[in-house]
């Protein structure tokens, strides 16, 4: 039975036992232990009375030798009936004379000659006394006591004490067993009421105080600890409630708001429809509008040339008007359907290796004309190492078009500087691009819109400076979109830097299609020979495209043959083995596309370059299938003869040493794709 | 032969050895019991009281007479040596019988020797009424008058008191001597013979 785990009420009656109990026996045992020594005390020195009693009788007839006297002295120990021996020795130690108690067994007693006095020898007291008649001794007298006295008395002790110790325990019992309730009482109280609380749940029910002690305390304090519970449990149950309220009416609103979703979705699905007619209401514009301005512009160009060779001045200056609206409205059809592609998503990056430096040569000398207007000199500093960068060449370009003519424009009599660099910045290469000039500069104020959509720093500068103010929301969107940067700094009146930095790596997570590195496809295989003269075929249904192209490129030298369709095309292209194929991709019956797929399945034609021309801006599909250029129409014609010339040149140096042209020709990856971005960059210079 | 002679030795001192140890035996028992009755007279001494009128001063010793022969040799005389009971030492005195009287009435206790047996109603009758321990060595003698005689019984010295004639002589013997003695009666008062 384990004691810790005993009832409380046990535990006080337990508790009230033992320590009346160890009470009683302590102080009966204390009072009977000093009773029975000095008993034992008083029991010796009775002994040693009688002892002397004894000796004073037998003195004489010690003394007088007279034994039978002796005997009949001590014999009358008879009556003490504790004395179980009693002996007297002569002086010499011998025994005169001995009584033994008749029931006793007689021990031998030997006189030692030390022993005086009294001693508990085992059971027994012994008294050893000096016999003496008129204070000469005349021998001993050795009593031995076997203390029945005692032992009787402590006998008849044990007895009491241990009744005494019953009844007295009995009582303590009794008593205890009424006292304990007056502890375990309340705490039994307490403990029904706590089962009956967690029984049945309910915290009304409160426990009853008896008295002020400690326990009543703690009922007390049990039952505040339940009033608060109650409290706590019925505001958890209004809470409960609420939440039930709440959660239907949050239920409600879920459905509310799906209803209100799938409204919005149809929404924005007829948002979606809508934005798809406006992009497709775009391409068609687009091209419905380039058609006609093709013809504007070229004939305005050849009206010029031909105007300007017959001398009259006075037309030219009306025919380079005509030249420059027409340019200026093309550049805006551009650069709107540029941001509209950029907004849409769909402008992807055509990423490809090429050299940096070739490509600044080149753009700068396109530029030249452009910059000189406004009597402006322009400085370039390009780094040692700027080697080749793998971006998308055209968005480059266009980049730093935009930004030098910008420059150009916004500076008169000034110098616009452009630094080239390479820079490691977080792990990364990057090709910094600087262009300083020494213009009007940009306040505060307009810096903060200035990559913004149709915005220039001021209104007024549209109408002074002319331009679309899509260049630098275009260049900005180029930029993120290769994961480059782009800053300004500027101070009114003294110029603006803008700092461009690209990746010299550039990787794409939108990229449109495969890289196309058609440089196998290039002239340089046009090595056939079968005709002295360079012939350039051209594929247009449009008769005035045609003509204009005849007649430009006859002025070049070169001798042109025109086909009016796809099939007519590929007949030809067999018959006159060309140098160079300009192909249109919209027209009747047998597309350009077509035209162009053929032309590569052929293997005696695969290897004559085609230059796209054309109003549909689908370079990569164009890259894709084979072409080397892709021109955007209006075409040109100063990019058309580049291209041009370039294969002429590359066929020439082929013919006799083919095999080391052929690498560096390669060699030029931006060579196939340079007019991509004439189309749009260069009527906007020229604005 | 060497060894027979000392085996011979040794029993000639063994004999020689035991019969020395049986005269000697014989001698003692002779003397102790003289011894013994000495021991007795001092003891005595030490149960008797004497009226005050008995000696002249607080510190004057008991006197001890031997009338007759001495049979005790030294013996009594170194007992009673240098011993002292209540502040009194011992005098031991020897007297022959004559009818000078003066030296018997100045002793405390009189030993009357058994070569006295003549004598013994005239020492009584000299000493009558004297607080003197008369102490015989004669048979009868406390009948005749004596207070005190030594007796023999079963080889055991023991002795008679005549209580009458110790009141006669104003002397208090304590109870603890009375009993061990054997108490006599006086036969005839005037010591006559009860012929």
């Amino acid at each position: 039975m384990n004691l810790k785990n005993l009832s409380i009420k046990r535990k006080l009656m337990l508790i009230t036992m033992l320590t009346s109990g160890v009470a009683v026996v302590l102080s009966s045992a204390g009072f009977l232990i000093y009773d029975l020594i000095s008993f034992r005390h008083s029991l010796s020195q009775d002994l040693v009375t009688q002892a002397d009693i004894i000796g004073y009788n037998s003195a004489a007839a010690m003394a007088f030798k007279d034994e039978s006297a002796a005997t009949v002295t001590l014999s009358a120990l008879q009556a003490k009936e504790d004395i179980v021996l009693a002996v007297l020795y002569t002086r010499d130690g011998k025994i005169f004379a001995q009584y033994s108690h008749p029931n006793s067994p007689r021990p031998s007693v030997s006189l030692a000659a030390e022993a005086r006095g009294y001693r508990f020898e085992g059971s027994y007291l012994e008294v050893f006394r000096d016999v003496t008649l008129n204070g000469e001794p005349v021998g001993t007298l050795f009593l031995q006591s076997d203390m029945r006295q005692w032992n009787s008395r402590a006998k008849r002790y044990a007895t009491i004490f241990l009744s005494f110790v019953l009844i007295s325990g009995f009582f303590a019992l009794l008593v205890s067993s009424k006292l304990q309730k007056l502890i375990s009482g309340p705490i039994l109280h307490l403990e029904d009421t706590m089962r009956m609380v967690s029984a049945t749940k309910s915290y009304e029910v409160r426990a009853t105080k008896f008295y002020g002690d400690e326990i009543g305390r703690l009922i007390d304090g049990f039952n505040t600890m339940l009033a608060e519970i109650q409290q706590r449990d019925t505001a958890l149950h209004h809470a409960n409630d609420e939440l039930k309220t709440r959660t239907l009416e949050l239920e409600g609103e879920i459905v509310r708001r799906k209803e209100m979703q799938k409204e919005l979705l149809n929404a924005k699905h007829a948002a979606e429809d809508a934005n798809r007619a406006k992009s497709a209401f775009l391409a068609n514009m687009s091209h419905e509008l380039r058609t006609p301005l093709n013809a504007i512009i070229g004939y305005s160009e050849m009206l010029e040339e031909e105007t300007h060779e017959l001398g009259k001045v006075e037309n030219v200056k009306d025919l380079q008007k005509i030249q420059g609206a027409g340019k200026h409205l093309l550049s805006l059809i551009n650069d709107v359907l540029d941001l509209s592609k950029i907004e849409a998503g769909r402008m992807g990056l055509h990423l490809e290796a090429f050299d940096i430096t070739q490509m600044i040569d080149e753009m700068v000398s396109t530029l030249h004309p452009a910059i000189s207007k406004n009597a402006n000199t322009i400085q370039v500093h390009l780094a040692n190492d700027l080697g080749v960068m793998r971006a998308d060449i055209t968005k480059v370009r266009q980049i730093l078009f935009n930004l030098l003519s910008n420059a150009s424009k916004f500076t008169d009599h000034g110098t616009i500087t452009l630094d080239v660099d390479k820079s490691t910045e977080e792990g990364k290469d990057w090709i910094k691009f600087r262009i300083a000039d020494t213009g009007i500069g940009i306040t505060a104020k307009q810096k903060a819109n200035l990559f913004q959509e149709f915005t220039q720093a001021d209104v007024s500068i549209a109408r002074k400076y002319g331009g679309t103010g899509l260049g630098l929301a275009i260049s900005y969107r180029y930029v993120r979109l290769m994961n480059g940067r782009i800053s300004v700094e500027s101070e009114p009146a003294h110029g603006s830097v803008f700092t461009v930095h690209i990746p010299s790596r550039v990787t794409a997570d939108v990229t449109e299609a495969a890289q196309t590195d058609k440089a196998g496809g290039s002239p340089a295989g046009a090595a056939a020979t079968k005709s002295d003269v360079d012939t350039v075929l051209v594929i247009d249904d449009d008769s005035t495209v045609r003509d204009l192209m005849s007649r430009f490129l006859t002025r070049l030298g070169f001798n042109v043959v025109a086909a009016s369709s796809g099939e007519e095309g590929l007949r030809l292209a067999r018959q006159v083995n060309p140098l160079v194929v300009t192909l249109d991709v919209i027209m009747p019956d047998c597309d350009g596309w077509a035209v162009l797929n053929k032309l590569k399945a052929d293997p005696e034609l695969s290897k004559i370059p085609v230059i796209m021309v054309t109003v549909v801006d689908n370079e990569s599909m164009g890259f894709e299938l084979g072409a080397s250029h892709y021109l955007i129409k209006p075409v040109d014609r100063d990019r058309l003869a580049v291209l041009i010339e370039k294969h002429r040149a590359a066929r020439s140096s082929a013919a006799t040493d083919a095999e080391v042209l052929a690498p560096s020709i390669r060699r030029d990856p931006s060579s196939k794709k340079e007019k991509g971005r004439l189309k749009g960059t260069l009527p906007r210079t020229m604005n | 032969m060497k060894k027979v002679g000392i085996l011979i030795v040794i029993i000639s001192l063994l004999s020689t050895m035991a019969l020395r140890s049986h005269a000697e035996g014989l001698e003692s028992s002779d003397s102790s019991e003289y011894l013994i009755k000495a021991g007795f007279i001092y003891n005595f001494a030490k149960l008797v009281e004497w009226p005050t009128t008995a000696f002249a001063q607080a510190d004057s010793p008991i006197v001890i007479g031997i009338l007759g022969d001495d049979p005790f040799g030294a013996t009594l005389d170194r007992i009673v040596a240098d011993k002292k009971i209540n502040g009194r030492g011992f005098a031991v005195k020897r007297l022959k019988w004559t009818k000078e009287l003066k030296d018997l009435r100045d002793c405390n206790i009189l030993f009357v020797s058994s070569s006295e047996k003549e004598h013994m109603d005239g020492v009584v009758d000299a000493i009558k009424w004297l607080p003197i321990l008369t102490i015989g060595d004669v048979p009868g003698f406390a009948r005749r008058g004596g207070i005190m005689n030594f007796t023999l019984e079963d080889n055991k010295i023991r002795f008679e008191v005549n209580v009458e004639a110790a009141k006669h002589a104003d002397l208090t013997i304590s109870s603890r001597l009375l009993t061990l003695a054997r108490i006599v009666q006086q036969v005839a008062a005037d010591g006559r013979k009860p012929e």
